[in-house]
């Protein structure tokens, strides 16, 4: 079993980091794409290019909106890809037992988030402003490294079972898990706060609550609330426009007419 | 496209952030998101633009770490639009704060469109396509799902990159030769804004899960937290918000803000506030 799990996770760090880092289709870590490589690292090509096809129409409706990533989907499959080939189990067997995984795996992406993640936004501002070169290969390792711990987590429940991993979470104090929930809702706000301290404008800065209402209160959609603002900022620039001709018209007015004193007086 | 009036150079830094601008998701966080796939974006471009002025290169990459959150594809006209207005900020035409308020402005509009555009209508298609081969074990329908969803991806990215920094050029250079420069930056800051307090109630939470019980007497509890959504939805999370841009004009490190909440969320949960 050890054997298999390794080369499991292989198919699923490699597609992973390929797809989820270097490319962001999300696309490769997709059922129909990556049964057929776990069947074929398994040895069973045509059985995991047709599960492939069963799991992608079971995962299809399942949306991930606004870039949360459907991990789940990429991990039954190949758990049920290898369940199959290597038991003889059934397609909904090897869902039902990636189920327990993808708990723990949720779990467990939430605290590398919350615990690595997060608290690193700070390093990245300073190494970027320091070495772009050293920011690059920096972020390269780190994202594989993120990479690595869901892997690890799949490795291990593939290989040894899932009870120890989740007895291991079960010992952490239940307000933990909380608490970093909570901070994650926070985290946003500490992106926001730096973005609406850098933009911020006193002149326009109630726009802000404009847009804070339009989604509060009225539940507005993003891109209907960008047509109302572009409305709004439009408006504003065509009524500066006027002011600014009307300035200009009015100061070439003046000169004239001092002008035509001067030559006025020039004449008499 | 209008790809024929650009010089070598430009031409050159647009294909290198071509090949970056899949990078989006490099080092996700929820205090950024995808900060740091844009910054790496960019990088091409102000490497050619501010070799020479370590000063102005350091308040860009700072623009280009701010936060950031898009769909993969439009990522990269955002990226183009940028690479354009940089320039013309080398050029003393756009000054920085209409670069992130142009960024801020375009996050969740391109978002929806193209989250509709490509997950909800060309995934399902390529996908209801290639399982129909790959059901009879026909292994090309995972070439063509590759081709379909992933492949085109790439290709739309290409346009949208070309496309965003020749609109931005041309967009601004009409606006700055007409000396309404100013007053752009006015109206940039509008919608920036304004998107940036629509995504404030979209996403900031703070999930306040105190009942007091004032009376002592059964039924008697109170739940701040719907009483304070009822004064004002989310109130707690613009209260968050303003607090720590208090802070950060104050002089605060976003490292200090991390931890700070860190502790406070995890006290806050011990005591049952969460």
């Amino acid at each position: 079993m050890a054997g298999a799990a390794l080369k499991i996770c292989i198919v699923y760090f490699l597609l992973n980091y390929i797809d989820e880092i270097c490319l962001s289709w999300q696309c490769l870590t997709r059922p129909i794409v990556i049964a057929p490589l776990a069947g074929l690292v398994l040895g069973d090509f045509h059985t995991g290019i047709i599960m492939g096809a069963e799991l992608e129409a079971i995962f299809m409706g399942i949306s991930a909106i606004g870039g949360v990533i459907a991990a789940d989907a990429t991990l039954s499959s190949v758990i049920a890809v290898a369940y199959t080939i290597l038991t003889g189990a059934t397609i909904a067997d090897g869902v039902a037992l990636a189920f327990p995984i993808g708990t723990v795996l949720t779990t467990v992406n939430n605290l590398s988030m919350s615990l690595i993640a997060n608290p690193m936004a700070a390093y990245w501002e300073n190494l970027a402003v320091k070495d772009l070169k050293k920011f690059a290969i920096q972020n390269y390792l780190f994202a594989a490294a993120m990479k690595l711990i869901p892997t690890a987590v799949v490795f291990v429940a593939v290989a040894f079972g899932v009870d120890g991993l989740n007895r291991l979470l079960g010992a952490l104090p239940p307000f933990v898990m909380t608490g970093l929930g909570a901070a994650s809702g926070m985290m946003i706000a500490v992106g926001f706060a730096i973005l609406t301290s850098m933009i911020w404008d006193k002149e326009v800065g109630i726009f802000f609550f404009v847009g804070y209402v339009m989604v509060a209160y009225l539940h507005m959609d993003t891109l209907a609330i960008a047509i109302i603002g572009a409305a709004i900022a439009i408006t504003m620039f065509f009524s500066h426009k006027r002011v600014i001709d009307l300035k200009k018209e009015l100061t070439s007015g003046v000169v004239t007419a001092q002008e035509n004193t001067n030559d006025e007086e020039d004449f008499f | 496209m209008a790809n024929n009036n650009l010089t070598a150079q430009e031409k050159a830094t647009l294909n290198k952030m071509f090949w970056l601008s899949h990078l989006v998701f490099i080092s996700f966080s929820m205090v950024k998101m995808e900060a740091n796939g844009f910054t790496m974006t960019m990088t091409p471009a102000l490497e050619e633009l501010y070799k020479d002025d370590p000063e102005e290169m350091k308040e860009a990459v700072l623009r280009h770490q701010s936060f950031f959150n898009t769909h993969a594809v439009p990522f990269s006209f955002v990226a183009g639009l940028a690479y354009a207005m940089e320039r013309q900020h080398k050029e003393g035409k756009v000054d920085g704060t209409t670069i992130e308020n142009i960024k801020a402005a375009l996050m969740g509009p391109t978002a929806g469109m193209f989250d509709s555009l490509f997950f909800n209508a060309i995934r399902v298609i390529a996908a209801g396509i290639s399982i129909g081969l790959c059901r009879n074990g026909n292994f090309l329908g995972v070439i063509l799902f590759i081709l379909l969803y992933g492949v085109s991806q790439s290709v739309v990215k290409y346009f949208l990159l070309n496309a965003g920094y020749t609109l931005g050029t041309s967009f601004i250079d009409q606006v700055f030769n007409s000396g309404l420069i100013q007053v752009l930056t006015k109206c940039a800051s509008v919608i920036g804004l304004m998107m940036v307090g629509a995504m404030t109630a979209q996403m900031v939470n703070v999930p306040l899960n105190l009942v007091v019980n004032t009376t002592g007497a059964e039924g008697g509890e109170v739940v701040v937290g719907d009483i304070l959504n009822q004064v004002f939805p989310g109130l707690l999370g613009v209260c968050a918000l303003f607090l720590m841009v208090y802070l950060i004009k104050k002089g605060w490190t976003p490292t200090k803000l991390i931890l700070l909440i860190f502790a406070f969320a995890l006290v806050g949960a011990a005591i049952g506030l969460f």
